[in-house]
């Protein structure tokens, strides 16, 4: 299977208009503003799209599709979007009449979501009549995914409202044979489908490097749960990291490819580290030897991520000294897209979280953004089989 | 013995000094290669735990002039990169030894004795 990144582009672009279609829909029915924070395509593993749906109640619907675009597709309402669309358009009805006009209006927004898909691929796409959903994590997802293996392609967009009363989410995941004839490469320059998922396990394997890293400092133990590749419009950036405050560090790589690395730790995990690392009193704010702590973490992490890229590749990257940032993830991330805007319109967008299970404290996030230029020639270099080459022993080059 | 410190984190320095004091003199302490090099022609010490990613010049290319102009320095890296190609770079420029963070002490210790016993 090959793909063609200039295609994903288009699909991206699609999913973003039928996200704004179901928006102008929604806002239509119950006459509240809404706008598309994000749309992106990822690629991941499907026990990781369970993350999406953590820590809250959804409900929703499923439709299945079939035709010129063959998989499943998820639309979701939070427990706040749930009960203003009940009040508004079903008000002091019962629960079952309540639930109907969820069930509608999920089944009004995803045609609207499907149909400019249906006219760029100028054919037809057949939808299921809507099964209503509710419940959280992995009731939510698309079953199409639940006992998948192989890393798939999600195309998302978050929907947002102004008052946070009216927020959704959208999940297409087509069939990879259906892909395969929608992504149909027109350009030269087609990516193999296989080096992606190998690119995308390489960075897994970086980021589980970079787990071990910090656990070889702290003693804090820790895992890589989520590990995905998006692709996004490079401007749309900071909304997918979001706007919680974090603590972390900011590294520019050159080499084969160049790009940056963000390292982010929200506060609590961020104190937990540094006082692990240096403990001391502190009086709340980041003493000199404290960011430095965090600094050389940054430093040691990044290395565990990108090392394995110029191994395999069997060339050399190399980075800069860290950055010490404590700001909204938007804010860290608005200056480097900024750069990265000047050359190019998409992003990938390599997104690994490192948590731990043992006292819910510790959550890092690394963002890995290569030049898309660079990544392509990368990806056209990589031999598949040098992928587990990624651990270089010092002492068997010494 | 003397032993000459050059990471541009504070942290790591104040980590390695922690390390090595116990049993050699600490020769001083850079922030970065060109200090690295100034530190070496002033101290004139036996050896010399060598970052790479360092500000102003990084630890290779401080290698390099060290040993250009002391064939008989002794410089270990001591670094978070785990490149092949680096580790290369670093032979090529004269390092005998190679210590990737985070390290345990010892295994510094260790390394040191290998590279002094040559």
């Amino acid at each position: 299977m090959q793909i063609d990144i200039d295609s994903l582009e288009t699909y991206n672009r699609l999913a973003r208009e039928g996200a704004s279609s179901a928006a102008e829909s929604l806002s239509g029915l119950t006459g509240i503003e809404t706008h598309v924070e994000v749309t992106n395509i990822s690629l991941m593993a499907p026990a990781d799209l369970k993350y999406e749906y953590l820590g809250g109640e959804f409900s929703g619907v499923r439709i299945e599709l079939d035709g010129a675009l063959d998989g499943e597709t998820v639309l979701t309402f939070d427990e706040a979007a749930r009960e203003t669309i009940a009040d508004v358009l079903a008000p002091g009805a019962d629960a079952g009449m309540r639930k109907s006009s969820i069930e509608e209006v999920g089944n009004i927004l995803t045609s609207g979501f499907i149909d400019g898909w249906a006219d760029h691929l100028d054919a037809v796409i057949d939808i299921s009549p809507p099964t209503y959903l509710e419940g959280s994590g992995t009731d939510v997802l698309p079953a199409e995914t639940a006992d998948a293996d192989e890393q798939v392609f999600v195309f998302r967009s978050r929907v947002e409202s102004a008052s946070g009363s009216l927020d959704f989410h959208i999940l297409l995941v087509p069939k990879r044979e259906s892909l395969v004839e929608a992504l149909e490469p027109t350009a030269d320059d087609a990516v193999p489908f296989e080096k992606l998922e190998v690119f995308n396990e390489m960075t897994k394997s970086g980021a589980e490097r970079a787990a071990d890293n910090v656990t070889t400092m702290t003693g804090l133990e820790t895992d890589v749960e989520v590990n995905r590749m998006r692709f996004v419009p490079v401007d749309k950036v900071p909304a997918a990291v979001g706007d919680q405050r974090y603590v972390g560090t900011v590294m520019e790589y050159t080499g084969k490819p160049s790009g940056y690395l963000v390292i982010l730790f929200d506060r609590p995990s961020a104190e937990a580290v540094v006082d692990a690392l240096v403990p001391m009193e502190t009086d709340g704010e980041w003493s000199e030897m404290e960011q430095s702590a965090m600094k050389e973490l940054g430093n040691i992490m990044t290395s565990g991520f990108i090392d394995g890229w110029a191994n395999v590749l069997e060339s050399s990257i190399d980075h800069s000294p860290p950055t010490f940032v404590s700001d909204m993830g938007s804010s860290i991330m608005s200056p480097i897209v900024g750069r990265m805007a000047r050359s190019q319109e998409h992003a990938f967008l390599l997104d690994s979280m490192i948590r731990t299970d043992t006292d819910g404290v510790f959550r890092c996030e690394l963002f890995a953004l290569p030049d898309e230029a660079e990544l392509r020639e990368v990806l056209d270099d990589l031999l598949v089989e040098r992928a587990d080459k990624t651990h270089v022993d010092p002492d068997e080059v010494f | 013995m003397k032993v000459l410190i050059a990471d541009d984190s504070e942290f790591m320095r104040s980590l390695l000094r922690e390390i090595l004091e116990e049993e050699y003199t600490i020769a001083g302490e850079a922030e970065n290669g060109v200090e690295a090099i100034e530190l070496y022609n002033e101290n004139d010490p036996d050896l010399v735990m060598m970052d790479i990613v360092m500000p102003i010049r990084d630890g290779i290319e401080a290698t390099g002039e060290i040993t250009d102009s002391d064939p008989g320095a002794k410089v270990i890296m001591c670094t978070s990169v785990g490149q092949e190609q680096k580790m290369k770079n670093a032979i090529q420029a004269g390092a005998e030894g190679y210590i990737t963070k985070p390290f345990q002490k010892p295994s510094v210790l260790e390394e040191i004795e290998n590279v002094v016993a040559g």
